[in-house]
């Protein structure tokens, strides 16, 4: 009776699944490895995202000023600065619903680039940096309201090699 | 810093199948015991879930696909049938407005946004269509849920060279109308005030008319309320 009873969870779980994956669209974010950052260098970090498959979002610069772009916000802890946000380009498509447009969209699978820059202040050690990825997704038919994607990774801030010349960039080294 | 210290990109977890696609044959019990009466009661048991919700997970596929297709229910809000609940909103222009306002006339009830690309396709056909069918009863009403404030509303009706009113949407109206989980989402609500069809996403321009139809087709008429009279329309039908 117990095998039953575990089948029978079993099954409902992967139902329950199933049912929330045919729901609407989204954006999920790839799982990211702790990346390691040496303190006073700029690193690229790159964060993989995937639509789901049917959609597509408004690229960082759709070509129309009312379409909402995907934007990428991080809040940095202390001693860790953000840099440059690379987004990729875009692809521009033609969809059924606007045959004489063409839209600047992502679908599948793109990757942001983020530079991480911990300051020579930074503590050896791990750090979380979260933020949002705001997109807008629309399929052939129908536009979804926009959507925040919840956006975290973990670096790993680790002391330059010895005999290392500072970066002079830092706000911190006064020549 | 060298490549090695940056982090390849990582893989996405494979999609759980849906139930019964990644159900491995339950081959473990091989002893005697695996065909007494209660072992074959288990498996009859698993067999019958696996089957019923493999059975629902399909079929509710199915009806949410013909439920698009037709234009009937895929999402929440007012039934067909059911009153149409009502609101006061302002209009680009400052007046406000009931849908109550509108009772004795036919009502294509269309919510959008200017980030909607699939609605700027309906919004010519809605201004001919409201020029088409006004004098006898139609009225459009665009409802835009924007964020982007009054002035980029306005703009964009008037690039699109919008007839009809436009409103400006509100959450909780969003709310009586089911959430407008997306956009364009229209109602066409017949003279009583009662919806005939909740059509979610983008349609062809003959569907949209033959659902004006349909709701100018029901109701009872409000003497003044239009110009001309169709025979064989307007005879206090109601919603089923």
């Amino acid at each position: 009776m117990r095998r039953v009873t575990e089948a029978v969870l079993l099954v409902a779980l992967m139902a329950v699944v199933a049912m929330a994956q045919a729901g609407g669209p989204s954006v999920e974010m790839a799982p990211t490895a702790v990346t390691p950052v040496l303190r006073g260098k700029p690193s690229p970090v790159e964060l993989d995202f995937r639509v789901k498959q049917g959609f597509h979002i408004n690229s960082n610069h759709p070509n129309s000023p009312y379409l909402i772009p995907t934007v990428l916000k991080l809040d940095a802890p202390t001693d860790i600065a953000i840099g440059k946000v690379d987004y990729p380009a875009g692809r521009n498509l033609t969809f059924a619903f606007a045959p004489d447009e063409k839209l600047n969209v992502y679908s599948g699978d793109f990757a942001v680039k983020v530079t991480v820059h911990p300051l020579h202040t930074a503590t050896p050690g791990k750090y979380n940096v979260r933020g949002q990825l705001r997109y807008q997704a629309c399929d052939d038919r129908a536009c979804y309201p926009p959507r925040n994607l919840a956006v975290h990774f973990e670096v790993q801030v680790k002391k330059p090699a010895a005999g290392a010349r500072p970066n002079r960039q830092s706000p911190h080294v006064h020549s | 810093m060298p490549d090695s210290m940056h982090n390849e990109v990582k893989q996405f977890e494979e999609p759980v199948r849906p139930a019964g696609q990644n159900q491995a044959p339950q081959q473990t019990e091989t002893s005697p015991a695996a065909y007494s009466p209660h072992a074959r009661r288990n498996a009859a048991v698993i067999i019958v879930v696996v089957v019923a919700v493999a059975a629902m997970l399909i079929g509710g596929q199915y009806l949410a696909h013909r439920g698009e297709r037709s234009g009937t229910i895929t999402a929440g809000g007012p039934k067909p049938g059911a009153a149409a609940p009502d609101f006061t909103l302002q209009s680009l222009d400052g007046k406000t407005v009931r849908l109550t306002d509108f009772r004795g006339k036919a009502v294509l009830l269309n919510f959008w946004a200017t980030w909607c690309e699939p609605c700027k396709l309906e919004m010519p056909w809605f201004v001919e269509l409201q020029k088409q069918y006004g004098p006898q009863g139609l009225e459009v009403l665009g409802v835009a849920m924007d964020d982007s404030g009054k002035e980029a509303v306005a703009k964009f009706a008037k690039d699109m060279g919008v007839n009809y009113p436009v409103l400006l949407g509100k959450e909780s109206v969003g709310d009586e109308y089911g959430g407008l989980e997306y956009l364009p989402t229209s109602f066409y609500i017949d003279r009583d005030g009662k919806v005939v069809a909740r059509v979610f996403g983008l349609r062809s321009r003959s569907d949209i008319e033959d659902w004006i139809k349909e709701a100018l087709s029901r109701g009872s008429r409000v003497a003044g309320k239009e110009s001309s009279q169709q025979p064989g329309v307007g005879k206090f039908e109601t919603s089923n």
